[in-house]
């Protein structure tokens, strides 16, 4: 009878996983479409499975360049966004003064502002730093990754603040008596415990910069810097968008989150397996 | 254990980046922009005469059918003139307010494109002045986007539209009159037909087709700031009225536009499911996949007496007046070329397709839309854009099409759409 | 330790992130809130003009910005109820001893990637051309029809659309909350013969604390912000029904140029935003278990 409800429920998950992925199914199937045959039919299977449009779309993307770039600017963004925010958070959660307060509700109530809002004066900003400073925060990698930073800031402080408190104090206290000094006490005995947030963060992180369109779009223009999103703006005119292209562009894009997601996750369950046997 | 020990390592180099991108950010990012290569030029605005000669100039255009084309375009003026040409991309959607940002911090390209009107008004003291280009007279009359006297841009094209319809299904000699186009609706429903769509897009929805009782006015000019002020409503202006009715038809005998998108509205006429549709010679390229068994052509949306399609400039060619001297005549250089050079005159017709404008360039073949646009064009019956010259930006998208939405969702008779639009109008001029 | 290396410490840690967080965020929207006050298009060469607190008063005769508040407050309350319920519930199965568990987890948050243009060809071609077949064959023409050419429903839309989007990605931060949960706790309660609600409820709930501070913190602000799906789905229509805040803001300022103005909306929407999401945040805070 248990046994029962079990595959019940089992086949229950599935039928539901399978509408919630009708839409990605679409996609999948128009990538393979001219424009007749989508019209005609947006839900039937593609008459052949040529790759043509995806051949097409790599060469109009530019791909492994532009892929390059979005590798780098993800990489380096979310390991900078773990490091600081974790360390941030945990500043914050262990000092315990107005300060700490102060910022970390700053940090959290920014979250709410509409990005739209920010980005005229965030790129007046920026071009200043260019002329006056000679820090090229625009049309560089360095410059996105630095903004990313910024805007990724609030949301792994918070993730972080939440599970640092799950944190026995005792054990930073006994380190810190043996003379270890805070950076070695927060990278040998907080951050490893912290890794189940830290890789919450980091996938959160990679499914916003790797498919973030507007930010990069403000800051890059060279066609060398160019992150994926961005290679596949040709295939969107004002009127006439390319569907078949847009579509294998956009699982061309996806599909490398979706094999990240995967190896995290084996991580992640990793981790509670052991729990599990003990 | 060994995890352990590579986990730490990254974590010290991935602080050090850190650091060194806070704290010393200015070192390693001036490195970098030597390895990932200086872009537009456009950075040292203010101290600007005594640069040396450009090697590189910047375009960033809206028009993304023409992307690919462009830069095979930017590759031959290398090869003849040595002086690269950067390609800026984005979608058509934001273009605009990427412009917009970009010329705001002084960032901005060395050619960009606008729609000649309110959008160019917007901008205009980022223009250059570009009379003393030598083809310049030569532009068909009215053409030239001039601001005080001077003109400032440079027409791409001339599209124009109407209803392009099936001519195996619609006799264009029958339907001269709104009378008849509305008869053409009816018989057309009758026969298993869709005698005329719109569809869901702002501009498709009611920008273009409302543009047709604004261009028939005397002045349309002073008709529209007469709207905005209350001096004259739609309501009580004959073409309007006219409008209306064809509405109120189109709304019971056709599809209702907000169920069709702009796939599918060429869609259903490529296969012969639309008699006709609203659009421009734009359109044609949206077929190309199709087997279309049919002609088709493009007449005058029939209200009021009109016999004219609406043709003007959808955009133009802009210097921008912001960056070097040296720049801006680098810019004007590449659009002497562009408009006088062999390879230029070819690309402007053969490889964008587009109707020429200006005179010493001769159109090659065109479609069958272009084609009527071009027909009518040289017979005179043209009627102009006022929703790009005179309507306050915006309004279409933000204003007219909720106004639209209601009218295609609800029993609202034609005069009430017809004040509401007024209001629409009045709203959005008096927020300027 | 004395204080001064404390201090130290404390600079040390919380300073580069600040700086960071300083110059991209905290400076601009300074330089907005400033801009609020003057009436002007946005282009530096073009004239701005000081109007005080004008843009603010301006504000609330906006009737159509006063309603696209009602429609964004309607829309954060369902979506942030119903995505928190299907989240939690996903990442309840997910955790579980379920064989599929592992191609579920990965499924159901795929459709996150999914955004922009190609997000709102899919859905209104569902809700349009699929709901009219769906009717039409089945005969149950009240539920299926073509939704958005009406407001409520489109409003339905799209909280199906942005739950279909978010659930999956919340769910994740419910994964890590649950499978922070100590072992030894649930096989203590499992001896002392605590069913599955009681479990749920006493055991599993009060040490997931933290992470409905967050989720919820997450799903209101991206609610409340929502504009991606607004626009390539309903562009606010039909009539204005679901335009919401952010899409009103925007369009203030890049499609009618009202920069100045538009930063005043801003402003105000942060300021109430910001108070109702706080006081989520210190509320669900307090009921967290400090360890």
């Amino acid at each position: 009878m248990k046994k029962l409800g079990k595959v019940l429920i089992e086949i229950t998950l599935m039928i539901v996983c399978a509408a919630y992925l009708f839409p990605v199914y679409i996609v999948l199937a128009n990538s393979f479409k001219n424009r007749q045959e989508l019209y005609e039919n947006m839900l039937a299977l593609p008459e052949k499975l040529t790759l043509e449009y995806y051949l097409e779309a790599v060469e109009k993307m530019n791909f492994s360049r532009a892929f390059g770039n979005s590798l780098i600017v993800t990489i380096v963004s979310i390991g900078i966004i773990v490091i600081l925010g974790s360390m941030t958070a945990w500043m914050l959660v262990r000092t315990e003064n107005k300060l700490s307060k102060f910022l970390f509700m700053v940090l959290v109530a920014t979250m709410l502002i509409p990005f739209q809002t920010l980005m005229m004066p965030l790129m007046q900003v920026m071009s200043w730093s260019k002329t006056t400073l000679q820090v090229p925060m625009l049309d560089s990698l360095g410059g996105l990754i630095y903004m990313n930073v910024g805007f990724g800031a609030s949301m792994a402080v918070f993730l972080y603040h939440g599970f640092v408190k799950s944190i026995p104090v005792s054990l930073e206290e006994a380190a810190t008596i043996d003379g270890g000094n805070k950076l070695t006490v927060f990278f040998r005995i907080v951050f490893p415990m912290l890794k189940p947030t830290t890789v919450t963060v980091m996938i959160l992180d990679v499914i916003w910069i790797w498919n973030d369109y507007l930010l990069p779009s403000l800051v890059l223009s060279n066609k060398n810097l160019r992150t994926i999103p961005l290679s596949t703006a040709s295939f969107f005119g004002q009127f006439t968008i390319q569907w078949n292209l847009a579509m294998a562009g956009l699982m061309l894009t996806i599909i490398p989150v979706i094999i990240f997601y995967l190896a995290a996750q084996k991580y992640i369950i990793k981790g509670v397996a052991a729990g599990a046997v003990k | 254990m060994r995890m352990k020990k590579m986990f730490r390592i990254l974590l010290t180099s991935a602080f050090i980046t850190a650091l060194m991108l806070t704290g010393c950010g200015k070192t390693t990012d001036v490195d970098k922009t030597e390895t990932s290569g200086t872009t537009s030029g456009t950075k040292e605005t203010t101290q600007t005469s005594s640069e040396p000669a450009v090697t590189k100039i910047v375009i960033f255009q809206s028009k993304v059918e023409i992307v690919d084309q462009l830069k095979a375009l930017a590759a031959e003026y290398q090869k003849e003139k040595g002086i690269e040409v950067e390609v800026w991309e984005t979608t058509g959607d934001d273009y605009l307010q990427q412009l917009k940002i970009r010329l705001g911090n002084n960032q901005g390209p060395t050619l960009f494109s606008l729609a000649p009107g309110s959008e160019s008004e917007d901008l205009k003291a980022y223009l250059a002045d570009l009379s003393d280009l030598s083809f310049v007279s030569g532009i068909a009359e009215n053409m030239a986007d001039e601001k005080d006297g001077k003109v400032v841009g440079i027409p791409y094209t001339v599209e124009g539209f109407g209803v392009v319809y099936n001519k195996n299904l619609i006799d264009a000699s029958k339907v001269t009159t709104a009378d008849e186009f509305i008869s053409m609706l009816k018989e057309q429903q009758g026969a298993g037909v869709n005698g005329f769509s719109l569809s869901q897009e702002s501009y498709f929805l009611i920008g273009h087709i409302l543009n047709t009782p604004f261009a028939l006015q005397e002045d349309p000019k002073t008709f529209v700031e007469q709207l905005i002020v209350g001096e004259v409503t739609m309501q009580e202006t004959e073409e309007f009225i006219e409008f209306a009715k064809v509405m109120e038809a189109v709304r019971e005998y056709t599809n209702n536009p907000l169920e069709v998108t702009y796939d599918k509205e060429t869609g259903d006429f490529a296969t012969g499911k639309s008699a006709s549709i609203h659009q421009g010679n734009w359109a044609y390229g949206m077929f190309a996949d199709y087997d279309v068994d049919f002609e088709m052509a493009m007449m005058p949306l029939p209200i009021s007496g009109n016999d004219s399609l609406a043709v003007s400039v959808p955009a133009g060619w802009y210097v921008n007046s912001q960056v070097s001297e040296a720049e801006i005549q680098a810019g004007k250089d590449f659009l002497e070329w562009l408009y006088t050079s062999e390879t230029g005159k070819r690309y402007i017709t053969e490889e964008f397709g587009f109707i020429p404008v200006v005179e010493g360039i001769e159109s090659s073949e065109l479609d069958p839309l272009s084609q009527a646009v071009n027909e009518f064009t040289a017979a005179g019956k043209t009627i102009p854009w006022p929703m790009n010259s005179y309507w306050p930006a915006g309004i279409v998208d933000v204003y007219l099409v909720p106004v639209a939405q209601e009218f295609f969702t609800t029993e609202m008779t034609g005069e009430e759409f017809l004040v509401k639009l007024t209001e629409a109008f009045v709203q959005a001029g008096q927020n300027q | 330790m004395n204080r001064k290396s404390d201090r130290a410490w404390y600079a040390l840690f919380v300073l580069p992130l600040i700086f960071v967080f300083t110059t991209v965020v905290i400076i601009p929207f300074l330089i907005g809130i400033g801009y609020s006050f003057v009436s002007w298009d946005g282009l530096p060469l073009n004239e701005k003009v000081f109007v005080g607190m004008n843009n603010y008063i301006r504000l609330f005769s906006d009737k159509r910005f006063l309603s696209s508040i009602t429609h964004t407050l309607l829309f954060t309350v369902l979506a942030v109820v119903i995505i928190n319920v299907l989240g939690l519930t996903f990442a309840l199965i997910v955790t579980s001893q379920l064989k599929t568990r592992n191609i579920a987890r990965t499924m159901l948050f795929m459709p996150y990637l999914i955004g922009g243009l190609i997000l709102g060809f899919i859905w209104r071609f569902i809700f349009t051309d699929v709901f009219k077949a769906v009717g039409e064959a089945t005969g149950w023409t009240k539920v299926f029809f073509s939704w958005l050419l009406n407001g409520d429903y489109a409003l339905i839309a799209l909280v199906i659309v942005m739950t279909w989007q978010m659930a999956g990605y919340i769910m994740i931060i419910y994964i890590t909350g649950i499978q922070a949960i100590p072992d030894d706790v649930v096989e203590a309660a499992k001896v002392d013969g605590a069913g599955f609600w009681p479990m749920l409820l006493r055991v599993k709930f009060p040490l997931i604390m933290p992470s409905f501070t967050i989720s919820l913190f997450m799903t209101l602000s991206n609610s409340f912000k929502i504009y991606d799906v607004n626009v390539s789905l309903t562009q606010g229509g039909p009539n204005n029904a679901t335009e919401m805040l952010a899409m009103n803001i925007y369009n203030e300022i890049f499609s009618l140029n009202n920069y100045g103005y538009g930063q005043a909306k801003a402003i105000v929407f942060f300021i109430a935003v910001a108070f109702i999401t706080l006081i989520q945040v210190s509320l669900t805070k307090k009921k967290e278990v400090v360890m």
